[in-house]
């Protein structure tokens, strides 16, 4: 049997050249200016959040009963409050609480729910039926609703907050990475690497999770900033932090609707802090949103 | 001659003039008569600070059960809701004490109907108090120890009632006139003692109509009550909400005509400005005050240089100027109110532990004893609280902020208000606990009551034959004098022992439209809750 080689024509086009972290960084901040105030502002708070006790003016709990209702001073930039205390003082640590409410909510609740969407995704079936019915559940109540419901379950306390706040977080990331994880779960290679005998946890994590890690950062940094405000509102609604701890949300509503009118400060500032913050992280969530996400791409 | 005339001039002047002052004083006063005319009619509107654990209130002690509940019940006899110094009667219309003092009768008034149209007679009555003061079993009766002095109830007729007494009592007759003492139908307290923790069938002036937890409660006015003309009011309306600022802002907006309990002194301030004389604010100086209670029973609470430490480490001095203005908590004292003839005096208050004028000398003695104690760098515990704004939260801030200063960090953790009961009062699940005390008056056997090892009201878990023996003692002496002497025996040992760390006593600031008439703010925010008598100028 004769054999001969087909004409085959080559085809090369230059590929464009691969960019590193550092192209990647300066490319964000050229076309993202807004998310880079976002990021400009998150930074801000983790460095306050950080070196708090170096860069706070006094102790949070320092209560100084000849300074009742001072107003913002050279001495007190933000005033004090009803028992003395330094309010830029208690905004500052505040926003330890308010990221770490932040961070650890989004973060366990977009992993969880990454993970029942990748297991949902892949398995499907009765699994998939299952999980995916226990998030419609989930879905069914709005997500403040449900951290309240949650919140007054567990009562008061911080590390409540966290679940309370985190709990509602789970469906809507598990349904975002589920229908990425569905799409990567159909590629070739995936097929391929089943064939040539991968096992399941080796597909998952290998193949089908490094894939979907774009919808889950994206997912992570746009639960943020309402991690933040949830803590705000469940703090705010005495189902939060207790006195005296400087939690923003705690800050408007211990002292500041009575002494409003009085001492206007108590209740502005922590509000600036909260809009800022959860403004922040929406600012970066969104730009990084633009910048991971494929279709959203430009050029 | 001339001067008779002059004089009998100056006397038609002076008559004349007599005349006119007279009929003007009666012109300018006619309006005012006739504007002070009790109206009948219109809803009263109020706010109230808490949902109550249960609805019965003999097995509750909150505002916010007897606030809401007063208003369907009588009571046996009541404190004149326009004085209350003096005693009258409510069902019971006249009661005699016997000249031993070991028994005490009570004529039952006739023709009384419970809302759901059987009469009241004295078996109910009976039925009631036995409830209170030999409690079946699984039943709490949260005032029984109150009443230890009564051997046996007795109902020989429809119409009378006698206590029967293990000793002469000084303060006995004073408590037949609790406002929590309410008189229960005797048929549904024979099927189930627990009735009404959940129903309400009361004689009082309303009849209850609706209650939605946690937001209102409502009574409509009793046609058929046994007073004449009363209750002038149609109904209540009272809207419940824990936070200070939204009941103060429902009393400015008119959503509310009172708050009973009181506001602090800037929202009442605050409200003052905006309303002017559409206002009016009434001081009571009330028989209660706010303190920690420790658990004894627990480490390290159980050692006693501890809780002298805690209680050394605070500056009730500076406590009162500083929560005074935030909450109405303003008199630093022990045990009885200060002021009234049982308190002993502000020197002989200095000498024992917390209540020193020298605060750091104080401070450095609370650091050396949690040095001995084993606590060298301070110690850590959960305290306790209830979710009501005012005064607990501010109050166990100025505590927490005071116990770092000995590196005593304590976290304040608010409850729900039936699980604050349930934690402190029924179960003892807590280290240390905000735990107030108010009284309906400034009688001993109901403030001491709560040192005794056989209270349901000694939350801190106290248990000491001495505080026992001088309780009962100081019930049982009739000799103002002598009683004195026992009662502040009773303090010196909680103060000495610290026990319990006390705060300071309460002066309620109470705001209402001045169109709500004819009701008096009585030393207790337990009192004078029925609103029999009071009525509303306009709606």
């Amino acid at each position: 049997m004769a054999t001969h080689a087909l004409p085959h024509p080559t085809v090369t086009a230059p590929l464009a050249p691969r960019l590193t972290a550092g192209d990647e960084l300066v490319k964000f901040v050229r076309t993202k200016p807004l998310g880079v105030a976002g990021g400009v502002v998150i930074l801000g708070m983790i460095g306050v959040a950080l070196f708090v006790q170096v860069l706070a003016p006094y102790d949070p709990y320092r209560a100084d009963y000849t300074a009742q209702f001072a107003r913002p001073s050279a001495e007190h930039w933000f005033g004090t409050d009803e028992f003395g205390r330094d309010v830029m003082t208690r905004i500052m640590y505040g926003a330890r609480i308010a990221l770490f409410v932040g961070f650890t909510a989004s973060f366990a609740g977009c992993t969880v729910g990454a993970f029942l969407g990748v297991v949902s995704a892949y398995w499907g079936g009765k699994v998939d039926l299952l999980l995916e019915r226990l998030m419609d559940v989930l879905l069914a109540f709005p997500q403040l609703i449900l951290a309240l419901a949650i919140a007054s379950i567990l009562g008061p306390a911080v590390q409540n907050v966290v679940i309370a706040v985190a709990i509602p977080i789970i469906p809507r990331a598990a349904r975002v990475v589920r229908s990425t994880a569905l799409s990567v779960k159909e590629h070739v290679y995936v097929e391929a690497v089943q064939a040539l005998g991968a096992t399941q946890p080796r597909v998952i994590l290998q193949h089908i999770v490094p894939n979907v890690m774009a919808p889950y950062i994206i997912m992570v940094t746009a639960q943020l900033g309402s991690a933040i405000l949830a803590e705000a509102a469940l703090s705010y609604l005495g189902l939060g932090a207790a006195e005296p701890t400087p939690s923003w949300g705690l800050m408007l509503s211990g002292s500041a609707p009575s002494y409003a009118e009085k001492a206007p400060w108590i209740a502005l500032f922590p509000g600036i802090a909260i809009s800022l913050g959860v403004f922040g992280f929406n600012l970066l969530g969104d730009s990084l949103r633009d910048a991971l996400d494929p279709k959203l791409r430009r050029g | 001659m001339a001067t008779g005339i002059g004089r009998q001039r100056t006397l038609v002047t002076a008559v004349a003039l007599a005349v006119l002052v007279g009929s003007l004083a009666l012109a300018l006063s006619a309006p005012v008569q006739a504007a002070e005319t009790p109206r009948r009619g219109g809803v009263l509107l109020a706010a109230i600070g808490a949902d109550p654990p249960s609805l019965d209130p003999h097995q509750e002690s909150t505002f916010a059960n007897i606030q809401l509940v007063a208003p369907l019940y009588s009571t046996l006899l009541q404190f004149d809701p326009l004085d209350s110094s003096k005693i009258i009667g409510d069902v019971g219309t006249e009661w005699k004490v016997s000249p031993d003092g070991l028994s005490v009768t009570v004529k039952v008034r006739q023709n009384i109907k419970f809302h759901d149209g059987s009469p009241l007679t004295s078996a109910d009555v009976k039925a009631s108090w036995d409830k209170i003061v030999f409690p079946p079993a699984g039943v709490r009766s949260t005032r029984k120890a109150h009443y230890k002095v009564v051997k046996a109830i007795e109902a020989p007729d429809a119409s009378t009632v006698v206590f029967r007494l293990k000793h002469a009592s000084a303060s006995f007759v004073a408590n037949l006139a609790s406002p929590w003492n309410v008189v229960f139908p005797k048929k549904y307290l024979d099927t189930d003692p627990n009735h009404f923790k959940t129903n309400v069938v009361g004689s009082g002036p309303f009849k209850f109509k609706s209650y939605t937890r946690g937001s209102t409660f409502e009574g409509e006015r009793n046609p058929d009550y046994f007073v004449k003309n009363r209750p002038y009011l149609d109904g209540y309306k009272f809207f419940i909400s824990p936070e200070t600022s939204v009941r103060s802002a429902a009393v400015r907006s008119g959503r509310a005509y009172i708050e009973f309990r009181g506001l602090p002194n800037s929202e009442v301030d605050a409200i003052r400005k905006q309303l002017g004389d559409k206002i009016t604010v009434q001081e009571a100086p009330t028989p209660g005050w706010w303190a920690v209670s420790f658990n004894n029973r627990i480490k390290p609470f159980n050692d006693e240089r501890v809780r002298k430490a805690l209680t050394l480490a605070i500056d009730r001095y500076t406590m009162s100027k500083v929560l005074f203005p935030l909450t109405g908590l303003r008199e630093v004292g022990a045990l009885v109110r200060p002021g009234t003839e049982w308190a002993m005096s502000p020197a002989e208050l200095e000498k024992f532990p917390g209540f020193g004028r020298d605060i750091e000398k104080s401070r450095a003695e609370a650091r050396k004893l949690l040095a001995e104690a084993g606590y060298p760098n301070g110690l850590k515990f959960v305290m306790k609280n209830r979710n009501v704004k005012l005064p607990y939260q501010d109050f166990a801030v100025f505590f927490i902020h005071e116990w770092k200063k000995v590196g005593v960090e304590v976290e304040n953790r608010p409850l729900e208000t039936a699980a604050w009961f349930a934690d402190g009062r029924d179960t003892g699940n807590f280290e240390a606990m905000v735990d107030p005390h108010v009284d309906f008056m400034d009688e001993p056997d109901l403030t001491l009551v709560d040192f005794i090892s056989s209270s349901s009201t000694n939350w801190s878990r106290i248990n000491d034959p001495q505080l026992d023996d001088l309780y009962e003692r100081q019930s049982r002496t009739l000799d103002r004098a002598e009683r004195k002497k026992l009662v502040n025996q009773m303090e010196s040992i909680v103060l000495e022992k610290a026990y319990y760390a006390p705060g300071l006593w309460w002066v309620r600031s109470i705001v209402h439209w001045t169109k709500l008439k004819n009701w008096k703010a009585a030393p207790s925010h337990y009192s004078n809750q029925k609103l029999q008598d009071v009525w509303l100028a306009e709606d």
